[in-house]
C-alpha cells in the first residue's frame, strides 16, 4: 500500500516544491526563468511532430473535419497537456498519434513524426504494432474498464508480451512488477486480480503499467482520471507525475478538465471544434489566456479560489461535427470579441515571442 | 423543512463465507435541510451520499433513524403512505443521458407529470402547455426548440436542463443535485450550478447538492451549508465558506488538497495533505474511522472515536482529537500563501 | 442539427410537420434498402397466402397418376407430386396452416411473455418471485417430445390447436429476458425519476418502459416465428401428427420418405419447394428484424 503522507510536487515543473511557503509570485517567476534552461538541456527537439494534420469523417451530410490543420509539437521530456470538450476532436488526434483512427475517418492530410519511428501515418501491418507498444504507449479513455474480466491482469500482461514478439517474459514480467511497485501497488496480489477486484484507482495504473511495459518513450493519457473522485485522481495524477520523470517520457495528457492539465503539464494547447485554439507555457496560458475561447472557459471554471460571484457561464454549446462553421472562425458564435472578419476566413495562428501561438482576429489586434 | 435525524442503512454482505456481514453504508447521519436552503454533502466515492439522497428521494429504504419532512415523520408512516412526501424531494441524477426516456419527446415526458399535476390542482386544459412553456422558460430553454424534439438531439447541457424542468413539474420543495454536473461539457457546467443557484431565489426551491469535488459547492449560492461525510458519518460540518477557508479536521483537508492547482494563477497550498491509503470499507478500526489512512493519526486516534463536537465557541463542527486549521488550499496567485487561509 | 435556439413560427411550423411526417415516416423503415424491399415483399407474398390460398384452388387438387414427379414445366412450374397434383397449388393452398398456427402462437407468446417480463419485473419483491416460478416451469417442459405426446390425443387437426399448442409452451424465453430488460431499465434515470414524480406503475410500464423494450419483442417475435415454423414442419415430416390437411411439413415428410428425394433426383422439385419458402420466410423476417429496432428506437432513425 502506498504511504505517500504529502504530494510531492518534485516532478512538477520548475521546481515549485520548496517555494510554496513563500510569497507564490516569487515561484512563478521562478518557473518561468527556469524553463528556458531545461528547455536547454533537453536540446529543445520535439519527440512527437503532429504537421498541418487533418482528421474527416465520412457522414452522410460529405466529409467533415474532426481535426482540421492541427500542428502540433510535444517537446521532448515534457508533459504536454491537451484540453477540449466532448466533440474537438482531441480524441481522434490522440487515436491519430497511433494511426489508429476509428472508422469512417481518414486522414485527408499531414504528418506524425515520432522519434525513432518516423512518420507513423505511413505505417502499416507488424511495423506498426510494434511502433505501438514498444514506442508509444497509449492509455485508452475507457481504460478503467478496458481490461479482458474473464482474465487475470497478470494473463493479460503476458498477451501483450506474446503479441509483441516479446521473448523474455520473464524480464516482461519483473519490469510489470517494478512499475506497479513503484506505483504503491501490491505487484503479485494486482497480477493474480481479476479486473473486477480492482479500484477505479487501481486500474487505471494497471492501464499505465500496460503501456509503459514495453518500454514505450511515448505516453499518451486519454482522459486519465475521467470517473475518478477527487483522492483518486490526486493520486492518479502523483504517479503520471513519477512515471514521466522517473521514465523520462514525452507525455500527452487529453483531459476535458482545465485543473488536471493546469496542474500537470508542462504546455498545454486548447482544443475547440477540431483546432488547436491557442498553445504555450502552461502557467502563462492560465495567467494570461489570448484567445476568448480559453478565457470562457477559465471564467467559467467552478474554481475553489477566487470569487465564484464574479464567474461567467459561456454562453452557447460546444459544436458537434455537423454543426461547425465551415467558413471562419469556428468559435465566433459564442465569441464575444466576434468582428466582421471572422466570419469571412478562420485566423491564422500567430506565434509571439515568448512560445505562444493562438489563432484569433482580436488578440492578434490586441498582441501587435 | 427537512430534517434528517440519526438515518443508518446497511446494505447486505455479499454472502458466502468469506465475507460476512453488511457494508454499513450510513451510521447515524443528521442535518437540516432549510426552506430555500443550499446544504452541500462532500465525500469520495463509496462514503455514503449517494446513498442518503436516493433515500431522501425514497428510492431506497432506511433501516434507523427518522425522516421528518415537513413535521411528519416518515419513520411512523407505513411506505405507501410516504409517497406524497417522497414526491416533494426531487432527485437530478448524475447522468442526464439515461435520466430522460430515449422514445419520447420533450413534450411528452413533462406533460406525463404536469398532467398529474393538473389533476391535483384541478386546472383546465390550457394550464398544462403554459405551465410547461414557464418551465422550460425558467430553467432558460426555447419551449419551441426543445418540445418536439427527442432526448438525444439535445445537448448534456439542455438536457440536463430539461431533467431540472422536469423535476419542477411537481412543485418540490428540495431538489437533490447528484452530482449533477460531472457529466457535463465544462464550459455549460458553471450554466447548470447558477441555474440551480438562480432556481432557489426565483422558485424557493432548497437544493441538496451531493459532490466529491467540493469548489463546485461554492456555485449554489450564499448561505449554504456543507457536511463532509466519511464512511456514513458526518466528520465535519459548518458553511460552505467556513469549511472550504478553515477545514480542522484531516480528511476534509485531504479532499481540499486533492483539487487540482491551476498553475499560473493559483500557487499550491503549503500544507497539502493525502491520505496514506485507499479506502478500504471492510475495515471496522475501534478508534476514528479514518485512523487508518490518516496521515497525521496519533496513537490516540486508534483508542477511541471522536464524536461530532464544536469547535471553540464557533458554528463549526468536527469529529477530531486534535482539530487543526491547515492552509491546505490553493492560493490565488499574487497573494502571500500565509494570507489564504 | 442546428445552432440557433430561436425558431421563426414559420420555421417552428415547418418542423412540426416534418415531425409529423416523420411519425408515418417510419413505416418507410421497412423499404428503406432494396433488401428490406425484397424482405417486406416476401413477407406480404406469404402472408397473402396464408390468407387468400385455399380459395384459389379447387378443395380438392386435381390428381393426374401419369404425371406423377414431373419435373418444372410450363403447366407445372414447380413440377408434380406423388399422384401427380400441382406442386405450387400445394405451397400455396399449404401455406395457411403453418403459417397462421407459427402468427397465433407468436402472438399468443408475446402477449403472455411480455405481460409476465414486465410485471415481475416491474415489481421484483411482490409479482416478480412466483411469475418468474410458473415460467421456469413452462421453460422446463420439454415443447417437442410434449407436442409430440399431445399429438396422440389431438390431431392438430385445426390449425388454431396447433397455434395455441404452440404459444402455451413457448413464451417462457420472453418472459425471461423481458424480466431481464425492465430490472435493468428499472434502474435507469428516467424510470427512477418517473417513480419520484408519483406517476402510477400502470402508466409507468406502458410510457417508459414498454417503448424501450418494445425493439427487442420486436426482433424476438421475428425469431420466433421462425421458430414455430421449424417445430410445426417438424412435426408433420416426422410424421407424428396425421395429416388430415395439407401442408408444407407433410409435403417433406412426403418427398423423402415416398419419394426417397434424398437419394433420388426425381422428386428434387418437390422437396426444394417447401424448403426455399422456410428458408426464404426466414431470411425476410430476420432482415426485418433490424428495421423492427429502428422502427421503436428514434436514436437509429436515420430518416
Amino acid at each position: 500500500m502506498t504511504r505517500i503522507t504529502r504530494f510531492s510536487r518534485a516532478a512538477g515543473p520548475a521546481g515549485q516544491t520548496g517555494r510554496a511557503g513563500g510569497p507564490a509570485g516569487t515561484a512563478v517567476a521562478a518557473g518561468r526563468a527556469a524553463a528556458p534552461e531545461r528547455e536547454g538541456q533537453l536540446a529543445g527537439a520535439a519527440a512527437v511532430q503532429v504537421q498541418d494534420l487533418t482528421v474527416a469523417f465520412s457522414t452522410p451530410a460529405g466529409l467533415l473535419p474532426a481535426v482540421s490543420h492541427v500542428s502540433l509539437d510535444l517537446a521532448r521530456g515534457q508533459i504536454t497537456g491537451l484540453v477540449g470538450e466532448s466533440g474537438s476532436g482531441k480524441s481522434t488526434l490522440a487515436l491519430t498519434l497511433l494511426n489508429a483512427v476509428p472508422q469512417p475517418g481518414q486522414v485527408t492530410s499531414g504528418s506524425v513524426h515520432i522519434d525513432g519511428v518516423g512518420d507513423v501515418l505511413g505505417l502499416h501491418g507488424p511495423a506498426l504494432r510494434r511502433a505501438r507498444g514498444a514506442r508509444i504507449g497509449y492509455v485508452f479513455q475507457a481504460s478503467q474498464n478496458s481490461l479482458n474480466p474473464l482474465k487475470q491482469v497478470g494473463k493479460q500482461l503476458l498477451d501483450l508480451g506474446r503479441s509483441h514478439g516479446e521473448r523474455d517474459l520473464r524480464g516482461l514480467l519483473s519490469k510489470a512488477r517494478r512499475l506497479l511497485d513503484d506505483m504503491g501497488m501490491d505487484a503479485e496480489r494486482v497480477l493474480a486480480s481479476f479486473q473486477h477486484e480492482l479500484s477505479g484507482g487501481m486500474r487505471q495504473r494497471v492501464g499505465i503499467v500496460f503501456a509503459l511495459v514495453l518500454n514505450a518513450h511515448v505516453l499518451i493519457l486519454d482522459e486519465p482520471t475521467t470517473a475518478l473522485d477527487m483522492l483518486t485522481q490526486a493520486s492518479v495524477m502523483e504517479i503520471v507525475r513519477k512515471v514521466h520523470a522517473e521514465h523520462h517520457l514525452t507525455t500527452l495528457i487529453i483531459s476535458h478538465d482545465v485543473g488536471v492539465i493546469g496542474d500537470l503539464a508542462h504546455r498545454m494547447a486548447v482544443m475547440y471544434a477540431g483546432r488547436i485554439v491557442e498553445e504555450g507555457p502552461t502557467e502563462a496560458v492560465l495567467a494570461g489566456p489570448r484567445h476568448p475561447y480559453t478565457r470562457g472557459l477559465l471564467a467559467a471554471m467552478p474554481r475553489i479560489t477566487g470569487d465564484a460571484g464574479l464567474a461567467t457561464p459561456l454562453p452557447g454549446r460546444p459544436p458537434d461535427l455537423a454543426s461547425i462553421p465551415r467558413q471562419g472562425c469556428v468559435f465566433r458564435d459564442r465569441c464575444p470579441l466576434a468582428m466582421p472578419e471572422c466570419e469571412q476566413a478562420e485566423p491564422p495562428v500567430t506565434v509571439t515571442s515568448d512560445g505562444r501561438q493562438f489563432a484569433c482576429y482580436a488578440a492578434a489586434g490586441d498582441a501587435a | 423543512m427537512i430534517e434528517v435525524r440519526e438515518i443508518t442503512r446497511t446494505f447486505a454482505g455479499r454472502g458466502g463465507l468469506v465475507r460476512r456481514g453488511g457494508v454499513r453504508a450510513l451510521r447515524g447521519v443528521s442535518f437540516t435541510i432549510p426552506d430555500h436552503g443550499a446544504v452541500s454533502l462532500i465525500g469520495e466515492s463509496g462514503c455514503g451520499k449517494t446513498t442518503l439522497g436516493r433515500i431522501l428521494c425514497g428510492l431506497e429504504d432506511f433501516d434507523g433513524g427518522d425522516l421528518v419532512v415537513d413535521g411528519q415523520s416518515l419513520a411512523a408512516l407505513k411506505p405507501a403512505q410516504r409517497a406524497p412526501y417522497f414526491r416533494r424531494i426531487q432527485m437530478i441524477h448524475q447522468d442526464p443521458y439515461s435520466a430522460l426516456n430515449p422514445t419520447r419527446t420533450i413534450g411528452q415526458i413533462l406533460a406525463d407529470p404536469l398532467g398529474l399535476r393538473a389533476r391535483q390542482l384541478g386546472k383546465g386544459g390550457g394550464w398544462l402547455a403554459d405551465r410547461r412553456a414557464e418551465l422550460l422558460g425558467l430553467v432558460g430553454l426555447d419551449p419551441d426548440y426543445v418540445l418536439p424534439r427527442y432526448p438525444h438531439m439535445l445537448s448534456g447541457g439542455m438536457r440536463q436542463r430539461v431533467v431540472i424542468a422536469r423535476a419542477l413539474t411537481v412543485d418540490p420543495e428540495v431538489l437533490v443535485a447528484d452530482e449533477a454536473v460531472s457529466m457535463i461539457d465544462v464550459s455549460l457546467r458553471l450554466g447548470i450550478l447558477q441555474l440551480l443557484r438562480d432556481l432557489r431565489d426565483e422558485v424557493g426551491v432548497a437544493v441538496l447538492f451531493i459532490t466529491h469535488d467540493v469548489a463546485t459547492a461554492r456555485y449554489i449560492g450564499d448561505g449554504g451549508r456543507l457536511h463532509v461525510i466519511y464512511r456514513g458519518t458526518v466528520i465535519e460540518q459548518g458553511s460552505t465558506d467556513t469549511i472550504i477557508q478553515h477545514p480542522v479536521h484531516p480528511y476534509t483537508q485531504c479532499l481540499l488538497s486533492a483539487i487540482p492547482v491551476l498553475r499560473g494563477i493559483e500557487s499550491p497550498a503549503p500544507a497539502r495533505l493525502a491520505p496514506t491509503a485507499p479506502l478500504d470499507d471492510r475495515q471496522e478500526p475501534p478508534g476514528c474511522l479514518f485512523e487508518p489512512r490518516c496521515p497525521l493519526a496519533a496513537p490516540e486516534c486508534a483508542q477511541r472515536q471522536p464524536p461530532l463536537s464544536q469547535l471553540g465557541g464557533t458554528a463549526q463542527e468536527h469529529a477530531c482529537l486534535f482539530p487543526k486549521a491547515r492552509p491546505v488550499v490553493a492560493v490565488p496567485a499574487g497573494l502571500a500563501a500565509g494570507q489564504g487561509d | 442539427m442546428t445552432t440557433t435556439v430561436t425558431l421563426t413560427p414559420e420555421q417552428l411550423e415547418r418542423a412540426m410537420r416534418r415531425s409529423r411526417r416523420r411519425a408515418t415516416g417510419r413505416w418507410r423503415l421497412f423499404v428503406s434498402t432494396p433488401g428490406r424491399a425484397a424482405a417486406c415483399l416476401i413477407v406480404v407474398v406469404f402472408a397473402l397466402m396464408a390468407i387468400a390460398g385455399p380459395y384459389l384452388y379447387p378443395a380438392n387438387l386435381p390428381i393426374n397418376p401419369d404425371n406423377i414427379y414431373a419435373p418444372p414445366s410450363l403447366a407445372h412450374p414447380l413440377g408434380t407430386d406423388f399422384e401427380g397434383a400441382d406442386t405450387l397449388a400445394l405451397i400455396v393452398t399449404g401455406a395457411r396452416y403453418v403459417l397462421l398456427a407459427a402468427a397465433i402462437a407468436a402472438i399468443i407468446t408475446m402477449v403472455i411473455g411480455t405481460a409476465a417480463g414486465l410485471a415481475a419485473g416491474y415489481y421484483p419483491r411482490l409479482a416478480g418471485p412466483a411469475i418468474m416460478r410458473v415460467t421456469d416451469f413452462v421453460l422446463a417442459i420439454p415443447g417437442f417430445p410434449v407436442l409430440l405426446v399431445l399429438s396422440t390425443i389431438w390431431q392438430f387437426g385445426s390449425l388454431v390447436q396447433m397455434g395455441v399448442a404452440l404459444g402455451v409452451f413457448g413464451w417462457g424465453g420472453i418472459a425471461r429476458a423481458v424480466r431481464a430488460q425492465t430490472l435493468s431499465l428499472r434502474e435507469r434515470g428516467f424510470v427512477e425519476a418517473a417513480r419520484g414524480l408519483g406517476l402510477p406503475g400502470r402508466r409507468i410500464i406502458s410510457t417508459e418502459l414498454l417503448p424501450n423494450i418494445a425493439p427487442y419483442i420486436g426482433m424476438n417475435l421475428m425469431l420466433t416465428l421462425t421458430g414455430f415454423i421449424y417445430t410445426e414442419v417438424g412435426l408433420f415430416f416426422l410424421g407424428a401428427v396425421s395429416y388430415s390437411s395439407s401442408n408444407w411439413g407433410v409435403m417433406l415428410n412426403n418427398a423423402v420418405f415416398q419419394a426417397n428425394a434424398v437419394t433420388s433426383t426425381r422428386a428434387l422439385a418437390y422437396l426444394l419447394s417447401p424448403l426455399i419458402c422456410i428458408l426464404l420466410i426466414t431470411i425476410a423476417l430476420v432482415t426485418l428484424a433490424n428495421a423492427v429496432d429502428e422502427f421503436f428506437n428514434p436514436r437509429l432513425r436515420r430518416i
